[in-house]
């Protein structure tokens, strides 16, 4: 069986569980509008992340995955960041808003991401170090380019639903809102056309990714 | 140096005219997404809250419980179960437009036909004719006048061909994440410029936004014991919810139960936001305490049941503990399971429990406890009925009339449902803003939110 073939099939089991998702509400609720409006700031949150992530694992190597600070950054749930960042937040500045979600967002999933992507990266001992900094260099680029497309490919669906809890906290309901209230109100519809956009999405990278024969 | 001068001459009492002040709203938030604004659609307590904000009703309900004029200035019931209504003349929808009958035909016959109509409003209509005489509508129903006036206090009217429209005191804009409504030019006239409404979903965040002043009025969350902070002050009132437990099993069970709540809850765990039920029917709509009269013995022990419950609720989780701990007492075990909220409604219509238990907000009327009795009631999940139902629910008038009291007793002897704890609304109010609290929140009455005001205006 085909990559291709059992990443279908998987994508085929979500949406039939999206279709057949099983309970029923007590009072009938219309489901929410789709929040177009947090497109945008959720596009500027994964494109930082999509940045920010691969620039500290090129920085930091494929030392960084052992590294014990990163994995105490790591280790606070979002729940701690978005509880952290409500208390800190002066209260003259008013709610936290957008710009307070992308920083707790940020805080929370970067340390993760970079220390994904090092583990990724292969060792560079005895080479390329032996050739000196600047072949490290281009072999962490070369690795990171290969590496990003299923690098957000595979995280993309955690980034666009793990937002739920900030959203939850800070009052700044997106795309993790929408698909929790989804399942909350049974709108099978809807959960279905998130399970083929997310798998749109996969079988696109996918596509973009293809090996160099 | 001199056009310095003359340009700070002109200056100066350009700055010491009053500005514009920005509109005072008022920030409250939600629990919960409440979809779309729509008239026949929508359904859940904070869609009734936008409904009651955006939109009017031909009759409201006052905060002490009685029918109140909304945009019916007077009606008439006749000898043939009709009510007459005579609409006030300046009602309007945003767009400038009067409110007519045709509008209120075409809100009552589209909530009997829309196959996706609110449940609630469509249980209300069920079996209800409207029509048009002389320019004023009028709703036929085969249930008493009394009741279908209460009832109909939850049905606003929506302009024709336009669900998401209403007259109400307040207009409606969504904003990204925000729920906003402005004041209008309406019959009520609100005094406060708007409110303005923010999704938080985590009891804490509510807290915390309460203690930073992001938020005028937001319930403190329970298991925490706060300080009112200064800027608040703390407002409680009944309500008319339950923590009610459906039995599939008997009334053995409920018997137990309905000793067991007297004691089993400790007074701290409870708080200010409940207190032990004392009848089977919520006493805020002035039912009297009225004890289980099954003349059965009580069961004995050692017993084992199940209890399903929502997940997710910390304070409910205590409570359902310390019922454990009080059922243990008596030699029977209790086994508690949590399921999430649409796996429990699933297990109650289908009747799949031995005992389950949910929050319930009854509606501001005393019918609203045939929901458990109805053959099709949303609450009757054990099939309860009786030949005696449907003459005795024929006579009922007005609450804590004989004919209740009767009917009560009926349910009394076999009952399907009891309540554990009455719950209070315990509420955090900016302290120079006025509200009208009632038993249906500070919104589902009238005048609901157009009648607060901020003290320093």
């Amino acid at each position: 069986m085909s990559r291709i073939t059992a990443g279908l099939v998987v994508w085929g089991l979500g949406l039939a569980l999206a279709l057949g998702l099983p309970g029923s509400v007590w009072r009938q609720a219309a489901p929410p509008g789709f929040p177009w409006a947090a497109v945008g700031p959720t596009i500027l949150a994964v494109g930082t992340l999509s940045l920010l992530a691969p620039l500290v694992a090129w920085r930091g190597g494929p030392g960084l995955a052992s590294r014990r600070s990163l994995a105490l950054l790591e280790a606070p749930p979002d729940l701690l960041w978005a509880g952290l960042l409500l208390a800190l937040w002066p209260a003259a500045w008013g709610p936290p808003g957008l710009g307070g979600w992308l920083v707790a967002f940020l805080v929370a999933a970067l340390p993760g991401e970079a220390r994904w992507l090092a583990q990724a990266m292969p060792a560079e001992h005895p080479f390329p170090q032996a050739w000196g900094r600047a072949a490290v260099n281009r072999v962490r680029w070369l690795v990171l380019l290969r590496l990003w497309g299923r690098w957000t490919t595979a995280r993309l669906p955690v980034w666009l639903t793990a937002t739920l809890v900030l959203e939850r906290i800070l009052g700044v309901p997106g795309l993790g809102t929408d698909w929790m209230t989804r399942v909350a109100v049974r709108d099978r519809a809807g959960l279905a056309g998130w399970i083929l956009a997310l798998a749109l999405l996969w079988l696109l990278s996918h596509r973009l990714d293809r090996e160099v024969a | 140096m001199r056009p310095l001068l003359l340009a700070l001459c002109l200056l100066l009492p350009l700055s010491l005219t009053p500005l514009p002040l920005a509109a005072q709203m008022v920030e409250e938030s939600l629990g919960r997404d409440p979809g779309p604004l729509d008239f026949i659609q929508g359904d859940s307590y904070e869609q009734w809250i936008l409904q009651s904000l955006a939109g009017d009703a031909l009759v409201g309900l006052g905060p002490d419980g009685r029918v109140v004029p909304r945009l019916a200035s007077s009606w008439k019931a006749q000898k043939d179960g009709a009510i007459h209504f005579t609409l006030r003349p300046d009602a309007r929808y945003p767009d400038g437009a009067s409110v007519s009958a045709e509008d209120v035909v075409w809100t009552v016959r589209e909530l009997l036909r829309h196959p996706q109509a609110s449940a609630t409003k469509r249980a209300i209509l069920e079996g209800a004719e409207v029509g048009v005489d002389q320019g004023r509508p009028w709703i036929r129903s085969r249930k008493p006048a009394g009741r279908l006036l209460m009832e109909l206090a939850r049905v606003p009217i929506a302009q024709r061909g336009h669900p998401e429209r209403g007259s109400g005191p307040f207009a409606f804009r969504k904003e990204p994440g925000a729920w906003v409504f402005t004041r209008r030019d309406h019959f009520l006239k609100p005094r406060i410029d708007g409110i303005r409404f923010r999704l938080l979903a985590d009891p804490g965040a509510v807290m915390t936004a309460l203690q930073k002043g992001w938020l005028h009025i937001g319930a403190p969350a329970t298991r925490r014991q706060a300080e009112v902070p200064p800027t608040h002050r703390l407002l409680t009132q009944p309500m008319h919810a339950q923590l009610v437990v459906w039995s599939r099993t008997g009334v053995g069970q409920l018997q137990l139960l309905e000793r067991w709540r007297r004691d089993a809850f400790p007074p701290q765990l409870l708080g200010q936001n409940a207190r032990p039920s004392r009848g089977l029917w919520p006493e805020t709509l002035g039912f009297e305490t009225q004890a289980i009269d099954a003349g059965a013995a009580l069961p004995k022990g050692p017993g084992s049941w199940t209890l399903h419950y929502v997940a997710g609720d910390e304070s409910i989780e205590k409570l359902l503990l310390a019922l454990r701990e009080r059922a243990r007492k008596d030699g029977f075990h209790l086994q508690l399971i949590p399921l999430e909220q649409g796996l429990l409604g699933e297990r109650l219509h289908k009747g799949d429990f031995q005992l389950a238990c949910a929050v319930v907000v009854f509606d501001p009327h005393p019918w609203a406890v045939l929901e458990y009795l109805e053959p099709k009631g949303p609450m009757n999940f054990s099939g309860w009925q009786h030949p005696r139902l449907a003459e005795l629910s024929a006579r009922l008038q007005q609450g804590g009339e004989f004919d209740w009291r009767n009917l009560q007793s009926l349910w009394a002897r076999n009952p399907a449902a009891l309540p554990l704890l009455d719950f209070r609304s315990v509420i955090w109010v900016d302290r120079n803003l006025q509200v009208v609290p009632s038993p249906m929140g500070l919104y589902l009455h009238t005048p609901g939110a157009a009648g607060w005001r901020w003290s320093r205006e």
